[in-house]
């Protein structure tokens, strides 16, 4: 599992590739520490080469989330796959997050 | 040595000069201390403005009734702060809560809304000439006395524009401008009792339906965005949620459950009777369906939200909505993507499986 932080003017895209499982969720959440300090800033999980999330990776997105919330900034999840897609209906978290 | 004031008046601007660390200091307390009783006391204002008064205002002051103090602390306006409301309601509530926090001066405090004669408006403020409490201070700081304006929006607008127009120009505004603006103060005073009515009616009718709610009138009330809110903070799904969230010792992620309203609205609900009928028409069938998708996974973490979910698309099964109506769901809840649809059919498939759907 890797995740790899870009910045392009004012959005940070995390590219994630791989599972995002709880053996990887620990370096994963090291990764994404520069989504949670980020300001003013249009953040997008960029899904297109995860293959699959556990419920660790659930919380790593829902921490982004609720960081991005309390400082306005945007949070969009892009290109998921159908199962993992499955998985956000399946746990509720559909209408929570901006999927496209 | 400003030229123009005589002896007794330099003395005071001395005074004021060297006054300026403790007037700062006596600032950032007023306003620190008007932030916390406003947050105590739960009022939302649009501004806290403060000031020292400047040398160049002081001096103009000095120049035309500086023999009217004997001392700097004998001008109450040195330091002015002002807080600016939504609402009229709102200047005496702070009033009354300045009254506590602060030692008022009555004799040099003045209420300008109550000086009008019937026939007459004009600026509209409440004036308190105010000391910090002992408790609060040391002596010094004690002694400076400082004003608190309190107003509204509207009179703040107003007395703003007033204080614009009468004073840039520097030449005296005739007599028929005059009753121009004071016309319009006129209106805003009624614009600003009728903000206050309307706020209290709303809360009026906040009460009363969180009243109905308590009685379980559900019935009685009608589905709007003020009413489901009342209706969810009943909990009606805690039950629900619990339930699906033991079948993996999942933890609850508490997440808005009002992007559910239009869904509800889009069933045909009127009242908030009718969304309390499906919920408790589909509960059990709603938990079937999470017990089948997550009884297979190791997924530990839900959303509060999944209870009301799955029962807006058993719902929607039960009712011969099929594959569409669960598009149309997942468009709602989701936004509108060419993916809703492969959830819809995935959906539809594992419901086929369940006794509700044979």
């Amino acid at each position: 599992m890797t995740t790899t932080i870009e910045r392009t003017g004012k959005q940070l895209i995390a590219h994630f590739c791989g599972r995002l499982d709880t053996a990887a969720a620990i370096q994963t959440t090291e990764d994404v520490k520069p989504l949670l300090e980020a300001e003013k800033t249009e953040i997008i999980l960029d899904c297109s080469q995860l293959d699959y999330i556990s419920s660790s990776g659930l919380r790593i997105f829902l921490a982004i989330r609720k960081e991005a919330a309390a400082k306005a900034n945007k949070v969009l999840v892009k290109n998921i796959n159908n199962e993992i897609r499955q998985v956000f209906v399946m746990t509720g978290f559909i209408s929570l997050f901006e999927i496209e | 040595m400003s030229e123009s004031l005589d002896f007794h008046c330099q003395m005071i601007l001395d005074e004021y000069r060297q006054s300026l660390p403790q007037l700062e200091k006596l600032r950032q307390l007023v306003v620190k201390t008007l932030y916390e009783a406003l947050q105590r006391n739960g009022i939302i204002v649009t501004t806290i403005e403060s000031r020292i008064k400047t040398e160049i205002s002081l001096t103009g002051k000095l120049v035309l009734k500086g023999n009217k103090y004997a001392s700097l602390n004998d001008i109450t306006d040195i330091l002015g702060t002002r807080i600016v409301t939504f609402y009229t309601d709102d200047v005496d509530r702070i009033a009354a809560m300045a009254e506590q926090i602060f030692d008022i001066d009555w004799d040099n405090s003045v209420d300008k809304r109550r000086l009008h004669q019937l026939d007459s408006f004009g600026y509209n403020s409440l004036h308190y000439i105010c000391r910090l409490k002992q408790d609060d201070c040391d002596e010094q700081l004690r002694n400076i006395p400082f004003e608190l304006q309190l107003r509204t929006t509207l009179q703040h607008a107003w007395a703003a524009i007033n204080h614009d127009i009468g004073y840039k120009t520097g030449v005296e505004i005739p007599q028929e401008y005059m009753r121009q603006m004071n016309r319009l103060a006129g209106m805003l005073e009624m614009a600003d009792d009728e903000f206050s009515r309307i706020r209290t009616e709303i809360n009026d009718y906040r009460r009363r339906v969180q009243q109905l709610v308590q009685n379980g009138k559900l019935d009685d009330v009608q589905l709007d965005g003020d009413t489901f809110h009342s209706y969810l903070e009943a909990k009606p799904l805690e039950q629900l949620t619990k339930r699906i969230a033991a079948i993996n010792q999942a933890e609850i992620q508490e997440v808005s459950l009002m992007p559910y309203l239009p869904v509800f609205k889009a069933f045909g609900c009127k009242t908030l009777g009718d969304v309390n009928k499906i919920i408790k028409n589909y509960a059990d069938n709603a938990y079937r369906l999470a017990r089948h998708q997550l009884g297979n996974t190791d997924i530990d973490i839900i959303s509060s939200a999944l209870g009301l979910q799955n029962i807006c698309i058993v719902c929607i099964l039960q009712q011969g909505g099929g594959r569409i109506g669960l598009r149309r769901f997942y468009d709602a809840i989701n936004g509108e993507s060419m993916q809703n649809e492969m959830l819809a059919d995935i959906t539809f498939k594992q419901a086929q499986q369940l006794p509700f759907m044979n």
